[in-house]
């Protein structure tokens, strides 16, 4: 009885401490908040499609960098297509030929990752934060449940490295930079194999170790023209694709013919 | 420069590089008066196409030189229409069964080792046969022997099956099943290799069915036209594994290089010609053997998941 009456004293003491604190302070410098953007919003993959450079851009409000060289903030990037189920396989020599062992499946493997950052990410945020956030190749997520497999860990990072040689996977730890005090850029080449879809381009504000702002944006990446109506009629109507593939070489194996026949 | 994007396989290559394989190839096979699928497909393979891809798309572009090359034949009066229909019968039940052998293997992430081993020991074998027996040709013609023919008048096994139907243009009375069963397996090998399967159906018609050789060109065109159209269709409809954008820059160059090589093949001596073709032939099977057998520098591989549905 007595202590927990002494609790409620010790409670009634606390509470109004928040508020003698605003009253200490009269006028609270705003809170920090993020704006950021992307150069562009739609990507179309057409037939002279061979990659793109995207600029991902973004500014500090209330920024209370003193100087333009400080270092207060720290900003990460993080773009995503949507995930992917991915097989991965080990070759194995069978009786002298290499021969693909049964894959290993991951449910969801971003289609494309890219994070780019001011400074090394452990050097921005806690491994707690990084992992909860997804940011880093080391702390993806490829929804995998047996964990106790000695070969787990062989073959993600096999799909790591695969993804990376492919550039749809990238890591660049300096790859944003700050302009002045408030403004910062970054650079990102999406390359000629990126999947469509929905892109996400999450930007984080950090300050000593501390999310303090984030923005999410979008990117639609699609085929377009020619490529997407080829893509949509395959992959939709594959019968009367592959009818009209085989009139298109009837067609083109007729003008040879017709083309060559007088000489 | 000039990067053509592929919007089934995803990827981009260069157009010059592409229309250049297909002309070289076009050029190989108007020279040797051969299809070249069983070039074609392996070269698209070795460039870093997907093999189930490579097959697919291989078919759809001999479409295009087999009807070039099958009119032509056809103005000359060089086609057995009958004997045709019996091999694009069997050939299109040859071609269900290989479509769908692909497409498990595929989803068992096997097609590349597959395709690449039957391609190894089929180039293999007709490869070695043909330097032999082009070497005996060549060694004959220097000892002044007249090349030895074949002789009309004699009879195998396979004159002695039921079902006969007479082949007025063939000058054959024969059963049916011969020609089902080569269609058949030419069928298979078009559905799972990209091939137009000339270098075995043309050498089975000649010697099993002992067909004139001058028909015989002509109506294994014919049968090929019929055998890949079915065959792209059904590897786009249950595979999608059909880039029409790289069939057709193939088939351009194809189609182009062929014209090229009929003249440069007229200029050179039959047996040469053939001594010529098998050592490329064995060159191509060596080149995948060394890709088996040769210990990877990646020995891992990703894949979307193909699903079984």
């Amino acid at each position: 009885m007595r202590a927990a009456l002494s609790l409620a004293a010790l409670l009634l003491a606390l509470v109004p401490a928040p508020a003698q604190a605003e009253e200490v302070t009269p006028a609270p410098t705003p809170r920090e908040e993020l704006q950021a953007d992307l150069s562009t919003r739609d990507i179309s993959i057409q037939s002279n499609f061979t990659g793109i450079e995207i600029l991902i851009y973004g500014s500090v409000d209330f920024s209370q960098t003193k100087a333009p060289d400080q270092g207060t903030y720290d900003v990460i990037i993080v773009i995503r297509a949507p995930a992917q189920q991915i097989v991965a396989r080990r070759k194995e020599r069978v009786a002298g030929i290499w021969i693909n062992s049964p894959g290993k499946v991951f449910p969801s493997v971003p289609g494309f990752y890219a994070a780019l950052s001011t400074r090394p990410f452990r050097a921005i945020a806690s491994d707690e934060t990084l992992k909860s956030l997804g940011i880093g190749l080391a702390n993806l997520d490829f929804g995998r449940v047996s964990k106790d497999d000695p070969n787990e860990e062989t073959f993600r990072s096999a799909v790591i490295r695969l993804k990376e040689k492919q550039q749809l996977f990238q890591e660049h730890d300096d790859g944003v930079a700050f302009i002045g005090r408030s403004l910062f850029r970054a650079n990102v080449a999406l390359p000629v194999n990126v999947p469509i879809g929905r892109y996400t381009a999450d930007v984080y504000l950090f300050r000593d170790g501390e999310l303090i702002s984030k923005n999410q944006s979008t990117l639609e990446v699609n085929k377009a023209g020619f490529e997407q109506m080829v893509y949509l009629l395959a992959f939709t109507h594959p019968l009367i694709y592959g009818v009209l593939a085989v009139l298109v070489a009837v067609l083109a194996g007729l003008a040879g013919w017709a083309a060559f026949r007088r000489e | 420069m000039l990067q053509v994007y592929l919007p089934i396989t995803e990827i981009s290559v260069n157009l010059v590089v592409m229309l250049g394989l297909g002309g070289a190839v076009g050029f190989l096979s108007g020279m040797f008066g051969v299809g070249g699928g069983f070039l074609l497909t392996p070269f698209l393979i070795l460039s870093g196409i997907p093999a189930s891809i490579a097959v697919a798309t291989g078919a759809n572009q001999i479409v295009a030189t087999s009807v070039s090359g099958a009119l032509a034949q056809w103005r000359r009066n060089n086609i057995d229409f009958r004997m045709g229909a019996m091999l694009i019968a069997g050939g299109v039940a040859g071609a269900l069964i290989g479509v769908f052998l692909l497409k498990l293997l595929r989803e068992a992430g096997q097609a590349g080792l597959i395709v690449s081993l039957t391609y190894v020991t089929l180039l293999g074998i007709v490869g070695a046969l043909m330097l032999g027996e082009s070497i005996r040709a060549i060694r004959r013609a220097r000892a002044g022997k007249p090349a030895s023919g074949r002789k009309p008048g004699q009879h195998s096994w396979i004159h002695g099956l039921p079902l006969k139907v007479r082949f007025p243009r063939s000058r054959l009375y024969i059963s049916a099943i011969p020609p089902l069963v080569i269609g058949w397996v030419v069928g298979l090998l078009t559905a799972f290799l990209g091939v137009g399967g000339g270098f075995i159906m043309v050498p089975a018609m000649i010697y099993l069915l002992r067909m004139p050789t001058n028909i015989v060109i002509g109506t294994s065109m014919f049968q090929i036209i019929f055998v890949t159209a079915v065959v792209t269709v059904l590897h786009a409809s249950f595979n999608h594994t059909l880039d029409v954008v790289l069939a057709l820059l193939l088939a351009v160059g194809g189609v182009i290089g062929g014209q090229f090589g009929v003249r440069a093949g007229q200029k050179l001596r039959g047996e040469q010609l053939r001594a010529l073709l098998a050592v490329m032939v064995l060159a191509v099977a060596l080149r995948l053997l060394f890709d088996l057998v040769l210990k990877p520098s990646e020995l891992f591989s990703i894949a979307p998941l193909v699903s079984g549905a």
